[in-house]
């Protein structure tokens, strides 16, 4: 199945107005030598053939009842309208909205989402999507630098390893030094040679840092460097201090609304103060007016700043983004409105710190967090394999053992409590954990 | 109202969704939980609005946008060709959809992206393929993040990139992003690299590797492409290839069998996954033997045990993104090569490049074209109407007609450049139509010029300021 529409007869016209005999003499500039005989793959399939095949091989994978995972990438609760939208066709067969007066519909709502995640976060500006989080951190990274040029980024112990690692990537690109710190020596490390400290809150470990105290002391101590906050589960913010409140300069996160699909696509939010607007990377959307009418519509702008006009000396590379994971951020945002996001938040909140109390009240246990924590905590365990056995033989799908990323923390976890789990989950998973003590 | 009504402005007082799970626990102080100095205290600034209104509002806003279902998208270098519904589908698969990138019982998904880098590696010619890249300029970083790795290791110092100067920007920008300096080559009169600059360039022996595509962006072959790897190669560079436009070759030739030693794939234009209004795309990248190990991790391998997930083994240029990339759009991409097979492959490549020409050899009476001969999938105008119309007020005069226009404006190379690619997926009613329209604009430039420099009329809304836009940017509400 090709999805090629044209007959054998039209392919004969069509090759005649062309003037030339057959398909082959279409490849006269490819030198013969070049040529393949034929690709070494199988025939094509029919759909019902396809279908069964995608089917069996997505039941390779195990879908458990419920889960205690995230670690940046988290179960919420999808309302069905968000698919519905993001499955209307001329959003998601559409390109780039290039020529905005037949793509209004793609531009008002990236123009939505710019606004309801600057409402969200109170940041001044968010741009039209990055790849994700942790490139999104990346680039942020490479933003500082562009507005200080100074050369040089210090993190703060706590980002998310996978985020740290991409930073590190991009930075070496750019020979940008990266030093990653705990947070209480920022103090020393501080000094007017810094272009950005970089900050996840909540953290990998779940701990809420107060970053209105992180700011102060960077004003206190620097002229220049910029205060970027990351975030994995931006839910949080029905009840947290958003960023735009904490005198942060640049805020990243990962998206909602999307299932987890082993890990993407999500997308990258990017927000930012409104001096930083110029320097910013990645797609922009704006208001504007008719030139020879009155009506109010929105094209892509600011493109100046992006690689097809300024090439080498662009501030980023990036061109496609995750427009339509945006369109599903949106909808799950105002589909859940102030109260929803609010609700989400309380109930994260609530049932992940019941289940850090109660845990903490099972002799062996020991929670590690000393700081507030929103929908993840970590916690020793007396007997971490019979656990995470214990967990998958009830079709739970457990907790990370915290050595995947560290390997010396062979006995901690990091576990994510969300309004997926029901009071049934979470008497079950503490029973688990009882269990697993003895 | 000159402006349409906006989400925010359709807000109720009161909440009737619900979505939410009931909380079925008892709640704890919140103050205990968290700090009142941490709260938000203040609401968030986004309306209560009930489904049914957000449904019809983004349906109508949906409504006012074009896609490739409403009709031909000949948008060049992008390859906007039709999307089969059977891929959204194996991508929602809750197999696919509902599974953790940490979960241990992943073996569907490894599987899937073992087989799809294999079949990738098979149609490019290529020895492995990491599948991370969430997009084409993603994919090409991590590819000149290689070349940078690759000369480190060796502790070869070479910092510089070449680039045709019909090249795509973000050919230039990556470069930029992994500290290279650029070389810039003129594209001769045929639209194809100079060998005896290409040459004259390597000679200096700071040259790095060269940036092609090919077909390039002008939408012909590169008839000395085998000399020109070979001249890299010569002078120790590698050879990259911006495989945006791999669709017209596929199944037909291989880069690697060309000589390029690392390759980006987009799999949103070749493989259909589709585009998304923009996104999410997948930019997988391959490399020849010799580079496997700077791939970023994690990666896929097969071993005597079968298949296994590898991180960072010391040599990798690190991570890229996080988990394992955009692996929704991995399966609608492997999906569709399934599909297609190997007939199929070739099949798709061939038609794409029948209709280009078909509608090129259609319109070359009456329109400029710089590089007039058997083209690939897409070929360039110099849309340089009589009285002063140009490819801006052409591409408009096409939405009139309710067909999306071309890509204009790129390449550079060209002043009033317009990039033409019908993909394979058209019949000939709608390359006819298509055809009809340029010749009409052609017509009504010589009669009517004033006309066509202030359209679009029968579109949604006219031609819109963008000075205006830049000048005084209104980038939220
Ligand atoms: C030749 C070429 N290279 C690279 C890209 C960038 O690809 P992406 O938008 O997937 O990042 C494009 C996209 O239009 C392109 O046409």
């Amino acid at each position: 199945m090709d999805y090629v529409p044209h007959d054998l007869e039209t392919i004969r016209i069509m090759l005649e107005k062309i003037g030339v005999e057959n398909l082959d003499d279409l490849y006269v500039d490819i030198p013969n030598n070049l040529k393949i005989k034929q690709l070494n793959l199988p025939e094509g399939l029919s759909e019902s053939d396809l279908l069964k095949n995608l089917t069996e091989l997505s039941e390779k994978n195990h879908i458990y009842n419920t889960s205690f995972l995230g670690a940046g990438s988290y179960y919420h609760y999808i309302p069905s309208l968000v698919d519905s939208i993001i499955s209307q066709s001329q959003f998601f067969t559409a390109y780039t909205p290039y020529q905005a007066e037949i793509s209004q519909g793609m531009l008002q709502s990236i123009y939505e989402y710019q606004s309801a995640i600057s409402r969200l976060t109170e940041m001044d500006i968010t741009n039209a999507s990055m790849y994700d989080c942790a490139s999104a951190l990346a680039e942020a990274a490479t933003m500082a630098f562009f507005v200080t040029k100074k050369k040089k980024i210090l993190l703060i112990e706590g980002i998310h390893p996978e985020y740290i690692e991409t930073v590190q990537t991009y930075c070496w690109g750019r020979s940008i030094e990266t030093e990653t710190i705990p947070l209480d020596e920022l103090d020393n490390k501080l000094t007017d040679e810094i272009a950005g400290v970089l900050i996840q809150s909540p953290n990998f470990f779940g701990d809420i840092e107060d970053i209105s105290q992180v700011a102060k002391k960077i004003r206190s101590k620097t002229k220049k460097c910029l205060l970027i906050q990351a975030m994995s589960d931006p839910t949080c913010l029905g009840k947290l201090n958003p960023p735009g409140k904490n005198d942060v300069d640049i805020f990243v996160a990962e998206g909602v609304g999307m299932h987890p699909s082993f890990g993407g696509p999500n997308l990258g939010i990017l927000s930012v103060k409104k001096k930083y607007m110029r320097k910013m990377p990645g797609r922009l959307i704006g208001l504007t007016k008719e030139l020879h009418g009155e009506k109010e519509g929105y094209v892509l702008t600011l493109q100046a700043r992006e690689q097809h006009i300024r090439r080498e000396k662009a501030l980023s590379n990036i061109c496609s983004n995750q427009a339509l994971i945006m369109i599903a951020s949106l909808v799950y945002l105002v589909s859940l409105g102030k109260t929803g996001l609010k609700n989400v938040a309380m109930q994260n909140f609530q049932k992940a710190n019941h289940v850090k109390q109660a845990l903490s009240q099972i002799s062996g246990y020991k929670v590690l967090n000393t700081k507030p924590t929103y929908n993840e905590f970590i916690v020793k365990c007396p007997n971490i394999n019979k656990l995470i056995k214990k967990c998958k033989d009830d079709n739970i799908l457990p907790p990370l053992k915290l050595s995947h990323y560290f390997p010396d923390r062979k006995d901690e976890i990091l576990i994510c409590v969300t309004e997926m789990n029901s009071k049934e989950d979470i008497n079950k998973f503490l029973q688990i954990a009882k269990e697993a003590a003895q | 109202m000159t402006r349409k009504q906006l989400i925010f402005e359709k807000g109720y007082n009161a909440l009737i969704n619900n979505f939410t799970p009931e909380m079925d626990i008892k709640s704890i102080d919140f103050d205990t939980i968290l700090p009142k100095s941490l709260q938000r205290n203040e609401e968030i600034n986004l309306p209560d609005v009930p489904e049914f209104e957000i449904v019809r509002h983004y349906v109508n806003l949906a409504h006012k946008n074009y896609g490739v279902d409403s009709g031909i998208y000949p948008l060049g270098s992008c390859t906007m060709k039709y999307n089969p519904r059977i891929n959204e589908v194996t991508a929602r698969l809750s197999g696919f959809l509902k599974i953790h990138p940490l979960q241990e019982e992943n073996d569907g998904a490894i599987e899937l992206i073992y087989n799809l880098g294999q079949q990738l590696c098979e149609i490019c010619g290529m020895d492995a393929f990491t599948l991370n890249p969430a997009a084409g300029a993603q994919g090409e970083l991590t590819g000149i993040l290689i070349i940078k790795k690759y000369f480190e290791i060796k502790g070869i110092k070479k910092d510089k990139i070449i680039v045709p100067d019909s090249a795509h920007g973000t050919n230039p920008a990556t470069s930029a992003m992994a500290g290279f300096s650029i070389i810039e080559i003129k594209s001769d009169e045929n639209g194809e690299l100079p060998l005896d600059q290409l040459e004259f360039a390597m000679k200096g022996g700071d040259v790095a590797g060269l940036m092609l595509t090919n077909p390039n962006t002008v939408g012909v072959f590169d008839r000395n492409i085998d000399k020109i790897t070979e001249i890299v190669h010569k002078y120790g560079g590698l050879c990259y290839y911006d495989g945006a436009n791999l669709n017209p070759i596929m199944g037909i030739a291989k880069p690697g069998e060309m000589g390029f030693d690392i390759i980006h794939l987009n799999l949103h234009k070749t493989f259909s996954t589709p585009h998304g209004g923009g996104g999410p795309g997948a930019g997988p990248v391959g490399v020849k033997k010799d580079l496997i190990n700077y791939l970023p991790c994690p990666q896929v391998i097969k071993n005597e045990r079968g298949l296994a997930c590898v991180e960072n083994e010391g040599e990798s240029i690190g991570r890229i993104r996080s988990f394992w990339g955009n692996f929704g759009v991995l399966v609608k991409a492997y999906t569709y090569i399934l599909a297609l097979g190997k007939n199929g492959i070739k099949n798709a490549a061939q038609n794409s490049v029948l209709n280009a020409n078909y509608i090129r050899t259609q319109i070359k009476h009456k329109f400029t074209i710089p590089y007039d001969r058997i083209n690939m999938h897409e070929f360039l105008v110099d849309a340089n109407l009589p009285n002063g119309v140009n490819s801006e007020d052409v591409a408009k005069a096409l939405l009139d007609r309710g067909i999306h226009a071309p890509t204009i404006y790129f390449p550079l190379i060209i002043h009033e450049a317009m990039l033409i690619e019908p993909t394979e997926t058209e019949n000939k009613r709608e390359l006819d139509k298509f055809i009809e329209a340029m010749l009409e604009i052609y017509e009504e430039a010589e009669k009517n010029p004033e006309y066509l420099k202030k359209g679009p009329y029968n579109t949604e809304i006219g031609r819109l300021d963008a000075t205006l836009a830049a000048r005084k940017p209104c980038l939220r509400d």
